[in-house]
């Protein structure tokens, strides 16, 4: 039972970060590797905020949330847009230049050491069978707002509409009048906050560290891969799903397994659903 | 002075081992175009199978049969190919983004693989202690002029096998579906298994340079096959111009030659992470630079290609 906690924890932070590099995906047309250094920006803004500022938690991540969404914006218009005609082998070897050049900064501002967060949600509840930290509960809590809140953004209002027009067909969104810019900016914005958000996450219940990027960044792709890139909810499912499977597979082999499980299930998915697990046999991929 | 000449010979070094990496990564991804992000994986299993057959202590690892070098680079070759079967039968069924994952997933997976089966690659501690060629003829400082020389022989040949190998009608048939497979599947052409082919044939040359890289570094560890190795690869083959014939060895000179020059000043001391960090940005930087203002590479494939079909239309 307890793995099962863990598993929802680790699934909720995987779904948050999967589904902004899904939605970049989406309307931009490549795979943004940067997003796992989006990731870690995150967990040391929030760290920094918290330990240095003295700032409440929920208003670091707050902070740092829109810092990195405006960051990433930026970013889109300054580093991405420009390719954006030379093709995706471009656009993705860009976004692996800049994976790099945040990588290196991250450890120039920050150093190379690794840190936690001094917050006091380290305490355990003892429910029955299992124990829960107050930390975890709130990931999950947040996770679950910030995922309804996304579900209502995207469905309720016209910038949603227009995000979700613009993923399911760019060149008729632009006939139709839809200012693909402003579309553009919004992902971004919204992506990469969610990426800076889940680096807040990462750095509450483990560590924070700047070879963070590296590491989520994979498991990340793994889990907007096996969701079927496409569909947000398919890719939220999966990050789930990758979670779970990775927290219960400690129950049955030694954790250091832990990413090979990970990457296990993403080979098997691949297999034997090529276009995504949750996507429906009719909506293929472009 | 010499401290530097040395350093000089350590780059160029690594730098013909990563323009081998670029060439045979440009054959897979340039001119078939399936994109690779996986070689980092058949590197290290070419590098742990060499390693691994040419132990000749027990130690602490299980298997040690202390082959030969000769037989420990086959074995390393051969190895790499069968993986990369492995490998690349389930992933080619998956295009593009797809086939990208998978195989930056495998590579994962051989490294934690490396990481785990401590009683074979003896984990994070790896080897340190190896046999290398010629190793008896030259002593200390000798030998890296000596591996400078074996390195840049390799590049030379492997160049020369990619020369011909790209305009051969087997690489103009590669090059053939992977811009069009319905065309080339309509004149009969068994796609799929040319790419298994070609796949494979990748992974039989990542398997047999494997050695090289390992004997620059003098250690195997899984730290040495992280996924930056298949990044570094791809940069310098971007860099050079993908599916071109000169790109992959200018794109690693210049790439390694640029990033490493970094390194040159890290022995100042305390600014040593700032300086070790530097090496990432600078080739980000050149990265970005590169694809937004020549996306096609330094060299490209129209030029390298251009006097084969100004014959053919004489």
């Amino acid at each position: 039972m307890q793995n099962v906690i863990f598993g929802l924890v680790t699934g909720s932070i995987l779904a948050i970060a999967s589904v902004g590099l899904s939605m970049i995906r989406q309307t931009e047309g490549f795979i943004n590797i940067a997003h796992g250094q989006l990731l870690t920006l995150g967990a040391f803004l929030g760290y920094t905020f918290v330990s240095t500022l003295e700032m409440n938690i929920f208003l670091a991540g707050l902070l740092s949330m829109l810092l990195v969404g405006i960051l990433g914006a930026l970013l889109a218009v300054i580093v991405f847009r420009p390719v954006a005609k030379s093709g995706p082998l471009a656009q993705l070897f860009t976004s692996i230049g800049l994976a790099y050049l945040l990588f290196g900064l991250i450890r120039v501002v920050f150093g190379a050491n690794v840190t936690f967060f001094p917050t006091g949600f380290g305490t355990r509840f003892d429910l029955g069978p299992v124990n829960i930290t107050v930390g975890e509960i709130l990931i999950v809590v947040v996770a679950a707002v910030v995922v309804g809140l996304l579900a209502l953004f995207l469905t309720q209002t016209r910038l949603g509409t227009w995000i979700r027009a613009t993923a399911s067909n760019p060149e008729l969104a632009q006939l139709r009048g839809i200012p693909v810019n402003r579309v553009s900016h919004a992902v971004w914005f919204v992506a990469s906050a969610l990426a800076g958000l889940a680096g807040v996450m990462v750095g509450l219940i483990g560590n924070v560290h700047s070879e963070l990027g590296w590491t989520q960044t994979l498991i990340i792709l793994a889990a907007a891969v096996l969701g079927g890139l496409g569909s947000i909810y398919g890719v939220l499912a999966s990050g789930l799903l990758l979670g779970l499977a990775m927290d219960l597979s400690a129950l049955v082999i030694p954790t250091s397994y832990r990413t090979v499980v990970a990457f296990g299930v993403l080979i098997l998915g691949l297999l034997l659903r090529p276009q995504g697990l949750f996507v429906r046999a009719g909506s293929r991929e472009a | 002075m010499s401290g530097v000449l040395l350093f000089l010979v350590g780059v160029l070094t690594l730098a013909g081992i990563y323009a081998i990496l670029a060439m045979i990564l440009n054959l897979e991804a340039g001119w078939a175009g399936m994109w690779d992000l996986g070689l980092a994986g058949l590197v290290a299993v070419g590098g742990y199978v060499f390693i691994i057959t040419t132990q000749q202590t027990h130690d602490d690892v299980v298997i040690a049969p202390g082959w030969p070098i000769w037989a420990g680079v086959i074995a390393g070759s051969v190895a790499g190919g069968i993986v990369a079967l492995v490998i690349g039968i389930p992933s080619l069924r998956v295009r593009g983004e797809y086939f990208l994952i998978t195989t930056l997933a495998f590579a994962e997976v051989i490294r934690q693989l490396s990481i785990n089966l401590g009683s074979v690659t003896r984990g994070t501690v790896g080897f340190n202690q190896f046999s290398r060629p010629f190793d008896s003829w030259v002593s200390g400082s000798g030998y890296r002029w000596l591996l400078l020389g074996l390195v840049w022989l390799v590049v030379l040949i492997v160049n020369l096998v990619m020369r011909r190998l790209g305009r051969s009608p087997y690489g103009r048939l590669l090059r053939g579906f992977r811009d069009n497979d319905p065309v080339a599947r309509s004149l009969g052409k068994h796609t799929n298994k040319h790419r298994i082919q070609t796949f494979v044939f990748a992974g039989l040359m990542y398997g047999a340079v494997a050695p090289l890289y390992v004997w620059f570094i003098r250690t195997v560890t899984p730290s040495l096959f992280t996924s930056e190795v298949t990044f570094v690869t791809w940069t310098a083959l971007v860099i050079g111009g993908i599916a071109s014939m000169r790109g992959p060895v200018i794109g690693a000179l210049i790439l390694l030659i640029v990033t490493e020059a970094a390194a040159l000043v890290q022995g100042l001391g305390e600014m040593a992470v700032v300086l070790a960090s530097v090496r990432f940005i600078v080739l980000g930087i050149v990265l970005i630079v590169v694809m937004r203002f020549r996306p096609e590479g330094l060299a490209s494939e129209r030029e390298a290609f251009a006097s084969a079909s100004g014959r053919l239309q004489q």
